[in-house]
């Protein structure tokens, strides 16, 4: 068949979503579980407090968390498919016109899920390899009665070989959905794409009212834009968890340990980076033939870069902001919801500081990563880009 | 004018070199109709990417008024294209994101033109301003990339095979367009074919074999598209 375990095998943004997922996830069930077994010997007062406030913070934790990366790795594993079929259209007619049925094809794509089963195995690891250090920060002051870690298979299960099957299983549905492409259209490997049309003409009698007459190269950056709505995602996601992750490590100095803060920036910067790439890597490589042609019209390098990568900086700053006002909103709601009996907890302010450095440190590396791709558009060769063709 | 002096071409290593283009020499006179004809594999796309600055040669060189554009830097050849030519291809290379005006308004908008409209009027398409390139026939796809190409005023069109993918009927219509927009606009013609029967359109033919030319001859009497066989 078409798909083999090395393609399974390049799915890395899913691995290191399903890793820090899993990695997260993991360390804090496992707390919680353990945690549980100590319910018995809790007594009112303080320690019942800091136990149930640690109890409500590990389920957040998971519930965020793992909600959002959930989701996100769904996002990018259809993501994944869909851009695996649209170069692939000639094999798969291919296959189609000797008689393969939409499910058999489909079928093959359960080997996708591999990738999420080496990621949560991974992450599995990672989080087994951190768990003596978590739970000795997450109990230092020792108000909380000695425990020791132990191993539960069931949830060890559910974390790994359970996310696995579901997206193995969901690999096969969404592909059969997009395989339901006419053979004749495979094989000829014609392009189907998004375009946004504005209303024209009348609606109920009414005149709209003219249309605003952009220049060429603003239209083209705006239709770059519409043309993939996943890639807008992944980017304004990768300025999200840069800085939700960065700012909530540097502001909750006096809410969380050491510890916590460094796995939040380890983690918010893996997945900003990853994010970042593969959606660049995608706008690139799915704009070369624009590109190639600008060039051979007579439009300069410059131009080029700014009209197919320029439209995604506003993106990525808007998920800046909207990252910066969920970290403040999610301590918040843990300081005066969670942690609201608990004495020792200081009020928490939103922290100029750490915005202004989670910021330019945002901007350094989104503007490197930019300045990178631009040199590769500069590298675009238009005579291989029409061969292709 | 255009003086095509001496050009070679290779591609690959040394070990498994091909030599594409050997000592090419020719002149296209201006407002001219130049057919290029050959086989595959005789060199001719090569030739027209070089003309045009798409390519630059191992040796050679080709003058546009006694400029010569294989001296120029990356910078300078897209500032001559920008200037001088226009290219029509046989896979059109629309942009599916934009709509036919929009295509259009890629060439028209490097000169700051703004009458690019009537252009599409010229090539029938102007009552399809907002359709999308995946919404019209290979014909009306190949108009649209007149239109654009045209829409810069360019000096020099250049054409690869630009009916190879279209039928008799709609291949001989795009031909009849281009042919009574150099009436009008004045521009030199350098097409690239394997067609015989569009040869007889041209002003001048210039056979090609294995990286030579082999034959360049005047047309006494210039055929129209609807004339020619196919």
């Amino acid at each position: 068949m078409v798909i083999s375990l090395k393609d399974s095998l390049k799915l890395l943004g899913i691995f290191i979503m399903s890793c820090c997922a899993v990695t997260v996830c993991a360390m804090f069930l496992n707390y919680n579980m353990d945690l549980a077994e100590l319910e018995p010997q809790i007594s009112d007062g303080m320690v019942r407090v800091f136990y149930d406030a640690q109890v409500m913070t590990g389920k957040v934790v998971i519930a965020v968390c793992g909600g959002c990366l959930l989701v996100t790795t769904v996002i990018l594993l259809f993501f994944y498919i869909r851009n695996y079929i649209n170069t692939h259209k000639k094999e798969l007619g291919i296959l189609k016109a000797l008689g393969y049925s939409n499910f058999k094809i489909a079928g093959s794509f359960w080997v996708f899920g591999l990738s999420v089963l080496v990621g949560t195995a991974a992450g599995y690891g990672i989080a087994l390899t951190l768990m003596p250090g978590f739970y000795r920060v997450q109990n230092k002051e020792k108000i909380l009665p000695e425990f020791s870690i132990h191993f539960h298979p069931l949830p060890a299960l559910c974390l790994t070989v359970l996310p696995a099957a579901l997206f193995a299983l969901l690999s096969v549905l969404y592909s059969y959905r997009k395989l339901k492409t006419p053979v004749l259209e495979l094989l000829r490997e014609k392009t189907t794409v998004r375009v946004r049309k504005k209303r024209e003409g009348k609606k109920a009698g009414k005149e709209l009212p003219a249309q605003k007459e952009l220049p060429f190269l603003s239209e083209l950056k705006r239709s770059t834009l519409g043309a993939s709505p996943a890639l807008v995602f992944f980017i304004g996601f990768a300025a999200f968890c840069y800085s939700s992750m960065m700012q909530m490590a540097f502001s909750m100095d006096d809410l969380a340990s050491v510890f916590m803060a460094a796995m939040m920036i380890i983690i918010g910067i893996v997945l900003a980076c990853t994010s970042l790439f593969l959606a660049i890597t995608s706008v690139v490589n799915g704009n070369k033939k624009t590109i190639a042609m600008l060039r051979v019209f007579g439009y300069s390098e410059k131009a080029c870069s700014s009209s197919i990568l320029g439209g995604y900086r506003p993106v990525a700053y808007i998920g800046f902001v909207i990252g910066t006002i969920y970290q403040y909103m999610l301590l918040k709601i843990m300081v005066t919801i969670v942690f609201a009996d608990v004495d020792i907890v200081p009020e928490y302010h939103f922290d100029f500081k750490a915005f202004g450095i989670v910021l330019v440190s945002f901007a350094i590396l989104y503007e490197l990563v930019m300045w990178r791709y631009t040199e590769k558009l500069k590298k675009v060769s238009i005579k291989e880009v029409m061969l292709e063709s | 004018m255009i003086r095509v002096n001496n050009i070679t071409k290779s591609f690959g290593n040394e070990e498994n070199k091909t030599e594409v283009l050997k000592g090419i020499s020719l002149t296209v006179a201006d407002e001219d109709f130049v057919v290029i004809l050959g086989a595959s594999g005789s060199g001719k796309s090569t030739l027209l990417n070089v003309m045009s600055g798409l390519e630059k040669p191992d040796t050679g060189e080709v003058l546009y008024d006694d400029k010569d554009i294989t001296k120029l830097s990356d910078a300078g050849l897209t500032e001559f294209r920008k200037e001088t030519v226009g290219f029509i291809f046989q896979q059109y290379y629309l942009l599916p994101h934009l709509n036919v005006d929009k295509n259009v308004k890629l060439g028209a908008e490097l000169i700051g033109s703004r009458d690019y409209k009537k252009m599409l009027d010229a090539v029938g398409l102007g009552e399809k301003l907002h359709k999308y390139p995946h919404e019209l026939s290979g014909g009306e796809q190949q108009r649209v990339s007149v239109a654009r190409a045209l829409a810069k005023k360019p000096k020099v069109l250049f054409l690869d095979e630009p009916t190879g993918a279209l039928d008799e009927a709609t291949g001989r219509m795009v031909l009849d367009y281009i042919s009574s927009l150099q009436k009008e606009y004045h521009f030199t013609i350098v097409c690239v074919t394997h067609n015989l029967n569009i040869a007889e359109m041209a002003g001048t033919v210039i056979r090609m074999n294995s990286g030579k030319v082999i034959e360049t001859y005047e047309n006494k009497q210039r055929k129209t598209a609807y004339e020619i066989g196919w």
